[in-house]
């Protein structure tokens, strides 16, 4: 099964050390610096410090090759393209932008660990918390790169199964199988989440003035608790951390 | 200990009872649960760490209530399924072990150290970077033990935890289990391996048929099986 994001390996490296919210803006700037410089010598060199990046993060070598050669391909035709319409420049700057890109992109996914993705994504999510929690956003995230090769070698198990019941070319022998162990790996999954304790109260690194609030909180439900089970007909699961 | 106070489960939506009102105190470090398929033993042990809600009574872990209390149980109540791949959630092993504690260990080198200091516990120290796809299915199940055993629980349910493995594995994964230093509460087809437990609860059509000594519930649940006993009430 292919992980898209299983590129990551712990290793002691300069980029592994950098924090994710910098590697990330490294991707988004160079990304924007490409874009604008039409250059065609300043898009060769910031290439040349993608690829020096990415082999300095020391990552896997068929994971790696497999998308660098696919992003070859894709740089080679691009540039034919420009070279036919007789705009050599314009075929060096694309193809350089491409491979720089998408090297770097994989330098980051090499160094950066999937948890350390996920706190950035919190991280960023904070403005909106009041709509959806940091922690519950980064786990959508994380269960979202999750269940995409899951769903597919469900989908590859479907049509071969259908395959083997001779119906090639029944839609419904397909989608029915498909649909209905997604559900499944999508209830166990959810099982598994809520055995784990992930996303519950306590799951959540926080930081000492969110942990005094808390506290402050939780003591003042204590006290309204008390106060409470000293009138008739008190005791009615006020205070209870309910799940 | 954990204690079912005639706790039931009834599907809402159809009204069938999937298990009668039960009363149950476990005490013992090593209990199995056997049964036939859809006899309810799942559905029992998933009622220790509130996966399914009681219907009717209550269950009771270290006298903390199950549904009032979830997240405190489960912090003590480890679980791991019968398919491992439904357990994992990140793309690495070590990944996955960090998940578990990113609740207890705010540093994050600490977490990595942690976590795979978990993985050479099971042996899977040098497969830490291994993309979970890639590991095998009793790798898989190691793994999702490490995580489940990272957070140090005091209990640990197995639902089936050897089914899908071959031989080799079930015996290792198995003799694992027994060697934890926690309460072990394990759901199992293998008899052997529920004859090596302290206590053994057959479970029949929802309910306890027999509770009591391994060995004997061995035998009750072939004969049950094989229609030379008709289904008792636990003692």
């Amino acid at each position: 099964m292919i992980t898209p994001t299983g590129l990551f390996r712990a290793r002691e490296t300069p980029l592994h050390h950098a924090p994710a919210w910098f590697k990330v803006l490294l991707l988004l700037a160079t990304t924007v610096a490409v874009i604008m410089l039409d250059d065609p010598v300043s898009s060769l060199g910031i290439m040349a410090a993608c690829l020096l990046l990415l082999v300095s993060t020391q990552p896997p070598a068929r994971t790696t090759t497999v998308a660098m050669v696919g992003t070859l391909v894709v740089a080679a035709l691009t540039s034919a393209i420009h070279l036919w319409r007789g705009d050599w420049a314009r075929a060096v700057d694309v193809s350089a932008d491409l491979i720089a890109v998408v090297a770097l992109a994989l330098a980051v996914a090499a160094s950066t660990a999937m948890t350390a993705m996920l706190d950035l994504v919190s991280t960023l999510a904070r403005p909106i918390r009041v709509i959806l929690p940091p922690e519950t956003l980064g786990l959508m995230f994380a269960l979202l790169l999750r269940a995409l090769p899951e769903v597919a070698q469900i989908y590859l198990e479907s049509r071969q199964a259908a395959r083997a019941r001779g119906f090639d070319r029944n839609l419904r022998a397909l989608l029915y199988p498909t649909t209905t162990r997604t559900v499944g790996f999508a209830l166990e999954l959810g099982q598994a989440i809520h055995a784990r304790g992930i996303g519950e109260e306590g799951d959540q690194i926080e930081s000492g003035k969110r942990r005094a609030r808390r506290s402050r909180r939780s003591s003042a439900g204590r006290d309204a608790t008390v106060s409470a089970s000293h009138t008739p007909g008190a005791g009615t699961g006020i205070g209870s951390d309910e799940a | 200990m954990i204690e079912f106070k005639d706790a039931g489960v009834t599907a809402p939506d159809t009204g069938v009872t999937i298990l009668k009102p039960t009363s149950l105190t476990l005490t013992e470090r090593r209990v199995s649960v056997i049964g036939a398929n859809g006899g309810g033993k799942s559905t029992l042990v998933r009622l220790i760490n509130g996966l399914i809600p009681a219907t009717t009574g209550s269950v009771e872990v270290d006298g903390l209530d199950v549904a009032r209390k979830g997240p405190e149980v489960r912090r003590k109540v480890g679980f791991l399924f019968t398919d491992p791949s439904a357990q994992l959630i990140m793309p690495t092993a070590i990944e996955d072990v960090m998940l578990s504690l990113r609740r207890t260990i705010k540093d994050r080198d600490e977490r990595t150290r942690a976590a795979l200091d978990a993985l050479e516990e099971m042996g899977l120290g040098d497969r830490a970077d291994v993309a979970v796809g890639s590991l095998s299915g009793g790798q898989r199940q190691l793994l999702a033990l490490a995580g489940v055993l990272a957070v140090t629980p005091s209990i640990l349910v197995a639902d089936e935890p050897t089914t899908l493995l071959d031989l080799r594995w079930r015996a290792h994964v198995g003799a694992l289990l027994r060697s934890l230093p926690v309460q072990l509460i394990e759901v199992t087809h293998d008899l052997d391996s529920a004859a090596r437990a302290e206590r053994t609860i057959v479970i029949d059509d929802g309910a306890v048929a027999f509770d009591g000594d391994p060995a004997e519930a061995v035998r009750f649940y072939r004969d049950l099986m094989f229609g030379r006993t008709t289904r008792t009430a636990a003692p």
